[in-house]
């Protein structure tokens, strides 16, 4: 045999440690098995096919020889020299001794040189730098799909005997977790719609962009940010947006080429339109507040090796080892991004950026220069080195030139956009009217001047103490009453949205007067969502006080009712207060006597006289309509010292008992709000004229409106300070005033975008609210040539991730990686066919996905049962397709399945990313997810690393065991499922319909005779009790179930 | 995982199972758990420790206050260190391997005006090393252990946390830790038992395995035998007959689809984690029930103090664990984002409480393991992220300091009565036998019999800092 391995092939095997040179002469062996591989490793790089420093290759026996290096001891002195100037290899540590030895004594063995050596290819030439052609279907195969056609002719030459399709029930169950990533439901199962159809009607549901949007997800390194405290660090506030994005891309069957211009330069593609400048939240999730250099590097690898497989981050240093890409490179790409910043855009009908905003890419700096960096280090930079925005230089010949990007006045000034104005305006006017309504009913309060109220009887402070972390049940402290109550966390949770009596009910009375802190969170529910206490609750609970907050759509609220002999009466005793659905409230109930006082967060509502009571009743937690988490309560008796609010003061804190006082500053605000809007008035039209070019307003008097507004505001900070901050408000007053009195004011535009920090050190309000008017067009040049039909990388890296995530493994092992170190893969042919396929098809990844399931190979059955004993002996590990692989669900998938088969999932698609808890039932994707905040039940199944996440793993350890068994999702479904098949009377059929339910196949008599057992001796242990759930629980926790098959 | 490790997968695969069938990933954790990771399914030499027991104060223990006390501090109070004889240490080539995160920030400045020394001092045990006074207990251990005071490190902030347990700089991508490793590289002692354990507040980067996969994060722990760990009890009313038949038929289930799905080694492993994990869902909370364990025991762990009972109970676990064959345990000590220990301000009243809560558990642990022999075979290390600035921070604070600071190691061949390294008279640079944090990662290694470099993953490329040296000079 002679010797013909490629140089790469050979690099593999090196690895592997094999040895296949049986026919060389042992010294040549020699060379091959332990000079090679040193001279690989530490020389290759500058003299080798890559670079010739010095005119020297070392790539070969011959080359070394020829060189005369070791005729001239050159060689060994340089390998040995003490001077760090003049050793080699000049990077890294000297080679070790007994490497250097081997190297001596092949000289000794007078340098044998092996058979046909050849010397490394030219870079140039690597399979995956070459343009991608459509190769012709090969020859003598009837394949009606492609796929089926390259595999099939490799089969037969190899003499692969390929394995029949799968059985219906297992392929429909394939194809449901593979596009849209949910098991199927009896129904679905049941159907007997065409396979082909059905390929269709899930290719246009829309759990499948939710399905594909997550895979891409990894890809992109999805996260939702992080920091520390409010202050943001990682990623963006709203990055939701983009997931969004990607799920609405993934659905409408955005073209990919589309979706990597809108990803890269959707702000100068399209500035005007939201939903494409959504994109850039891929840049946006790059975001690193402490350090510019690092947050580039991020955007810089994970662009190269999502889009490209380039591992653009080996040459920050240096040259790079393996691939024909240099240091110059990587500063000349780092320049197409150095311009770019993060800012959050304006969303209509918001005011507040905590509450949303649009994060995405702008060009900031058009002109910021991009210095190289000696060593990667940012501290040495060399400014002898020139860099120049550009693609790596060895494809730049088909990359298109960066053309300058006019921006309309709707990107570069968002404050000037028209509904940003209107929302502004709106919001001016609504706090000027609040403030007239407040100076109202100060007015009358002066008018009357006396105490409308009789309050308290004194101090009444029987009853105990009612303290509950609900870190466990406490059934000495509580009457738990009705269903969807549990412990869980530290958490007392109630999951069953009910308009039915279940309560909390405490077994001893609290203080009659008291002070009640709750923390809860409203998780979700029907209509009203209300949930809350109860006090002076009878025994036979007939009659009682209810004090709740209500996340009703419609007019959300805190509410204070009465109940007396069970008919519940809603007096004028509330306030409109936007509660939400996940957010954490506090509510504060304080009563003495027949007054109380409700606060949420601190915010004082309502005060309020109630017409009776019935003190030291019990306490009651509720939801009503609703579900929720109770994190803790406490209920005290209250304080001497707490003065309560008189019934009738409005909601809004105003301490100041003085109504004379009040009224004061009542008239500071309504004076403070009118010279508001009209400073915002005059802005706008400032804004119009100068930015917009429409009508005549003068920016000298918005200029003056503002400072105006500013003295205003001063005015009312004085008033409200508190003590000890008040001589620092009359200072800020009387800078404001004399401010006033100069001339020299300047009109600023109105802020409409939130620019994310620089650096730590900045405030956003030093920025400017309008950006530069041109971009730069780098970016978009970038994403032109990375979807250029030129480009060599872009479509087959995608081919490549869509391949892995149907079949379970990829036709290019390394799948952010296609440079030198990946060998030509076995169906390299078949890559570019389908590469070439995505292409043409306007690059459509559900024709991609549509043409891989229907073919023969995606619909094999993955068993090597009754496999040709030959296939198996020469391809065991189905490198060739013969058979399908089966491959684990990812974490997002177990979990969605459960909640479908239990028929809980939550079907909303899109929206803010909501927190992980056992009660929220959307699908997995929705949950906030980043570095610092994981999903435990998600974290035990391999979910994705949001730093880096190329391919999921799929590990078996014995966590995920404990986590199938003992979660409560998984054993709330078992019980969901059950419940779906109890028209099954006999617990023979029940079995055999619960296994084919959720493993998708009949079982098989020994199998149904396990299940039956197992329900009979169930039965033994917990008569009449929950034998059937059980089942349905063991059977999710099958290796099936986990496995898609 | 990355892919490269497949390259690695795919050679044990190839050693280990020859022309068998394979299409999974999963594999790694099936070597594991019975053949090793470690292709010669041993050590690389032979061990001389077991287990790992690894502590961390975090948010930056003072070293002149703990393990390295400099009265220059006292004598030069007040002045500023150009006004010392000492004024070379701020030599700006000193500076250069400290690589700034955060530019400008307030952390991490040069503190100048010298903060005299919050705490006396005194010499213990027959090696007379000299130990603050709020560390009398850990004193009392002196002959026991090797304090090492040059370590450096070069991030100033609290990055330094996962530098100190990764090896690598906060702006450098993340690496498997040292407890990853050695769960990658040692095969398990006890098939009941997770390998690898996290207790107490960890810091902000949440995995250990990174490019070796989530199978080698350590397995997060409470102190609470109801909830020991993650999913350890049914979220619901499951009866543990109820449970033990549910894990009996899908194990009978799993087997009889090998009839469908004949060799498949996948499956293999699930039947094998199933029954794993239902062995440890009993014994780990037969571990943290301290039911057996004597009074005299409880006391020497502080469990009779409401100060020292949080993490004295932490340590007793894992005296416990590595008892009965867990080969990495690290417990964090410390809440808050930066940690307990980040005193900027009222550095004596905080040193002092944080001292109190750590410093009799960790001499009982010491002690506890000595009396049981399980010294010998178990490795301490108690370690921080980075010292402070000998300077003052505000009235009554110091900053962080990565220049030089202080860690000790005991047990598991590591030499008692040693005090190895030095810094110079304020306690700024590691002067001496200079430690980079890797090399007690070195060291823990050389003792489990391990080649750091041996460990190597194909395609992933690490850097000779990575690995370390080992100590020499602590090693018995």
């Amino acid at each position: 045999m002679k010797y013909r391995i490629p140089y790469l092939i050979l690099t593999l095997l090196s690895v592997i440690g094999f040895c296949l040179s049986d026919s060389q002469s042992a010294e040549a062996k020699d060379y091959l098995d332990k000079v090679k591989p040193v001279l690989k490793e530490r020389c290759y790089a500058c003299h080798g096919a890559l670079k010739q420093k010095k005119d020297l290759r070392l790539d070969t026996a011959q080359q070394i020889i020829d060189a005369g290096i070791i005729k001239s001891g050159e060689l060994l002195k340089r390998l040995t020299a003490s001077d760090l100037e003049e050793r080699m290899p000049q990077e890294g540590p000297a080679l070790h001794a007994e490497e250097i030895d081997a190297i001596r004594e092949w000289i000794t063995d007078g340098m044998p040189v092996p058979v046909d050596e050849k010397p490394a290819d030219d870079p140039a030439n690597h399979w995956s730098f070459q343009k991608i052609e459509r190769p012709s279907l090969p020859e003598g195969v009837k394949e009606a799909n492609p796929i089926d056609a390259f595999l099939a002719a490799k089969q037969q030459e190899l003499g692969l005997k390929a394995q029949p399709e799968a059985e219906r029930s297992l392929l429909v169950r394939r194809l449901y977790l593979d596009l849209i990533g949910l098991a199927p439901t009896r129904k679905q199962l049941a159907s007997d719609v065409p396979f082909e159809s059905m390929v269709q009607d899930l290719l246009a549901s829309p759990q499948y962009g939710e399905r594909w949007a997550r895979h891409w997800m990894d890809i992109w390194r999805y996260s939702d940010w992080y920091g520390l405290g409010k202050q943001v660090r990682n990623s963006q506030k709203h990055i939701w947006h983009w997931r969004d994005w990607i799920v609405n891309s993934v659905n409408k069957d955005k073209g990919y080429d589309q979706m990597i211009l809108e990803m890269l330069a959707g702000d100068e593609l399209e500035p005007e339109n939201p939903e494409v400048v959504a994109g850039t939240g891929f840049l946006a999730r790059n975001y690193y507040l402490f350090n510019r250099t690092t947050w580039l590097d991020s955007t810089l690898e994970h662009t190269s090796k999502a889009f490209l497989g380039l591992t653009m981050n080996c040459v920050k240093c240096h040259d790079h080892k393996y691939d024909p890409i240099e240091q110059t490179d990587y500063y000349n790409m780092r320049a197409i991004f150095e311009p770019h910043q993060i800012r959050l855009d304006p969303i209509a009908g918001v005011t507040d950026f905590e509450k949303d905003g649009l994060p995405r890419a702008f060009d900031d700096h058009p002109d910021a220069k991009t210095q190289f960096h000696i060593r990667g280090n940012p501290t040495t930079p060399d400014a002898s080195k020139k860099v120049t925005a550009g693609v790596p230089a060895i494809f730049a010949s088909y990359a298109p030139k960066a053309k300058e990007v006019e921006l309309p006045a709707y990107a570069w000034a968002p404050g000037a956009r028209a509904y940003v104005q209107e929302d502004q305006l709106s919001a001016a006017r609504l706090k000027l009217d609040r403030a007239q309504k407040a100076l109202e009913k100060a007015r009358l309060a002066v008018a009357s001047q006396k105490n409308p109220e009789s309050v308290s009887q004194g101090e009444n402070n029987s009853g105990t103490v009612i303290k509950d972390s609900f870190d466990r049940a406490n059934p000495k402290l509580w009457d738990i009453v009705g269903s969807g109550w549990s412990y869980n966390g530290g958490i007392l949770i109630q999951t069953m949205p009910s308009r039915d009596k279940q309560f909390a009910r405490s077994k001893n009375s609290h203080p009659a007067d008291f002070d009640l802190a709750l923390d809860f969170r409203t998780t979700g529910g029907t209509t009203y969502k209300s949930v809350g206490i109860r006090f002076d609750v009878t025994d036979n609970g007939k009659n009682s006080h209810t004090v709740y907050a209500s996340a009703y759509d419609k007019g959300p609220k805190v509410q204070v009712s009465h109940t007396h002999d069970s008919k519940t009466t809603y007096p004028n005793a509330r306030a409109a207060y936007p509660v939400k659905v996940n957010e954490d409230y506090k509510l504060r109930v304080q009563v003495r006597g027949n007054l109380i006082n409700v606060l949420l967060n601190d915010k004082f509502l309502i005060a309020y006289n109630l017409p009776n009571r019935n003190p030291n009743g019990r306490i009651e937690l509720f939801a009503f309509d609703a579900t929720a988490d109770f994190d803790s309560i406490e209920v005290q008796a209250l304080s001497k010292d707490i003065e309560l609010m008189k019934s009738g003061t409005p909601a809004q804190k105003s301490k100041s008992v003085d109504p004379a006082e009040a009224l004061k500053l009542t008239e500071a605000r309504v004076k403070e709000a009118q010279i508001g809007l009209r400073s915002l008035e005059a802005k706008i039209a400032a804004d119009n004229a100068t930015l917009l070019g429409k009508g005549k307003g003068d920016p000298a008097v918005s200029a003056r409106l503002e400072r105006e507004h500013v003295v205003e505001l001063a005015r009312v900070g004085v008033l409200t300070a508190e003590a000890g901050k008040l001589k620092a408000a009359e200072k800020t007053l009387k800078t404001a005033e004399a401010k006033l009195k100069k001339s020299d004011a300047k009109y600023k535009s109105l802020r409409g975008s939130y620019k994310a920090l620089e650096t730590p050190e900045h405030k956003e309000p030093q920025y400017a609210a309008t950006y530069a008017k041109t971009s730069t067009g780098r970016r978009l040049a970038l994403a032109q040539w990375m979807i250029s039909r030129q480009n060599p990388l872009t479509a087959r890296v995608a081919v490549n991730h869509i391949w892995l995530r149907h079949f379970g493994e990829p036709l290019v092992e390394s799948v952010d990686d296609f440079g030198l170190r990946a060998p030509r893969p076995e169906h390299a042919e078949l890559l570019d066919y389908l590469a070439a396929e995505l292409i043409e098809s306007g690059w459509s990844m559900k024709h991609l996905h549509e043409l891989i399931v229907t073919s023969k190979a995606w619909r094999r059955t993955s068993s090597n049962l009754n496999a040709d004993p030959a296939t198996l002996a020469k391809d065991s590990n189905n490198h060739f397709y013969w058979r399908m692989n089966s491959h684990r669900m990812e974490s997002e998938v177990i979990r969605d399945s459960l909640l479908n088969l239990a028929g809980t999932l939550d079907p909303k698609q899109g929206g803010p990313s909501v927190k992980s808890n056992p009660s929220v039932l959307r699908r997995s994707l929705y949950f906030s997810r980043s570095p610092k905040q994981q999903v435990k039940l998600l974290s035990m199944f391999d979910d994705a690393d949001a730093l880096v996440c190329y391919r999921r793993s799929e590990s078996i350890v014995p966590q995920q065991a404990l986590a199938l068994f003992n979660s409560k999702i998984s054993i709330d479904s078992s019980a969901q499922v059950a419940a779906s098949l109890k028209a099954e009377k006999s617990d023979d059929k029940f079995a055999a319909q619960a296994f084919e339910l959720v493993l998708c196949r009949k079982p098989s008599a020994a199998e149904l005779d396990a299940c039956k057992t197992f329900l009979v001796r169930l039965e033994e242990v917990s008569p009449k009790g929950p034998a059937r759930t059980r089942l349905v629980h063991a059977l999710f926790n099958h290796n099936d179930f986990i496995n898609i098959r | 995982m990355n892919p490269d490790i497949k390259t690695a997968l795919a050679r044990r695969q190839f050693l280990q199972y020859g022309g068998y069938g394979f299409g999974s990933l999963a594999l790694q954790n099936l070597l594991r758990g019975e053949e090793l990771t470690n292709p010669s399914g041993l050590p690389y030499s032979s061990p001389k420790a077991k287990s790992v027991i690894f502590l961390f104060m975090r948010g930056g223990l003072s070293h002149m206050e703990s393990f390295d006390p400099k009265p220059a501090l006292t004598k030069y109070e007040g002045k500023t260190i150009e006004e010392t004889p000492h004024a070379d240490v701020l030599n700006p080539e000193k500076f250069k391997d400290l690589r700034v995160v955060v530019v400008n920030d307030a952390n991490g400045k040069q503190r100048t005006k010298i903060y005299p020394l919050q705490v006396g001092s005194k010499r213990y045990g027959q090696s007379g090393a000299r130990i603050s006074d709020w560390f009398p207990h850990i004193g009392s251990c002196a002959d026991d252990i090797s304090i090492i005071r040059s370590m450096w490190t070069t991030d100033n902030n609290h990055g330094a946390q996962v530098q100190f347990f990764s090896g690598r700089h906060m702006l450098d991508p993340r690496v498997p830790t040292i407890g990853a490793w050695i769960h990658y590289g040692l095969g398990s002692l006890n098939d009941d038992l997770p390998q690898f354990i996290m207790m107490g507040p960890r810091y902000f980067d949440k995995r250990d395995g990174h490019y070796l996969g989530p199978a080698h994060d350590a397995v997060a722990l409470k102190v609470d035998p109801n909830n020991p760990l993650d999913f350890a009890k049914p979220e619901g009313n499951v009866t543990a007959a109820e449970q033990r038949l549910g894990f009996g038929l899908s194990n009978q289930l799993n087997r009889l689809t090998a009839e469908k799905f004949p060799h498949d080694p996948v499956l293999e492993a699930r039947i094998k984690s199933y029954e794993l994990a239902y062995r440890m869902q009993s014994a780990v909370p037969e571990i943290i029930d301290f039911k057996g364990e004597s009074e005299s025991t409880k006391k020497l762990y502080g469990l009779d103090q409401k100060e020292t009972k949080p993490f004295g109970e932490q340590l007793l676990a894992a005296r416990r664990f590595v008892e009965k064959g867990t080969r990495f345990i690290q417990i964090m000590h410390g809440t808050g984002a930066a940690g307990a220990w980040d005193q900027h301000s009222k550095m004596k009243e905080k040193h002092a409480v944080n001292a109190m809560q750590v410093d009799r558990p960790v001499a009982g642990l010491i002690k506890d393991l000595k009396q049981r022999g399980l010294l010998d075979e178990t490795i301490v290390v108690f370690a921080t992220e980075f010292g402070r600035t000998p300077g003052s921070q505000g009235s009554d604070g110091r900053d962080h300091h990565p220049f030089g600071f202080s860690v000790w190691m005991a047990g598991g061949g590591i030499k008692g009565g040693v005090v190895h390294g030095a810094t110079d008279e304020l306690g700024f640079h590691a002067t001496e036998h200079p430690h980079y944090v890797t090399d007690v990662h070195a060291t823990i290694m050389k003792q489990l019999g391990l080649d750091a470099r041996k460990l190597e993953v194909p395609g992933q490329k690490r850097i000779d800092m990575d690995f370390g040296e080992p100590i020499e000079q602590i090693i018995a």
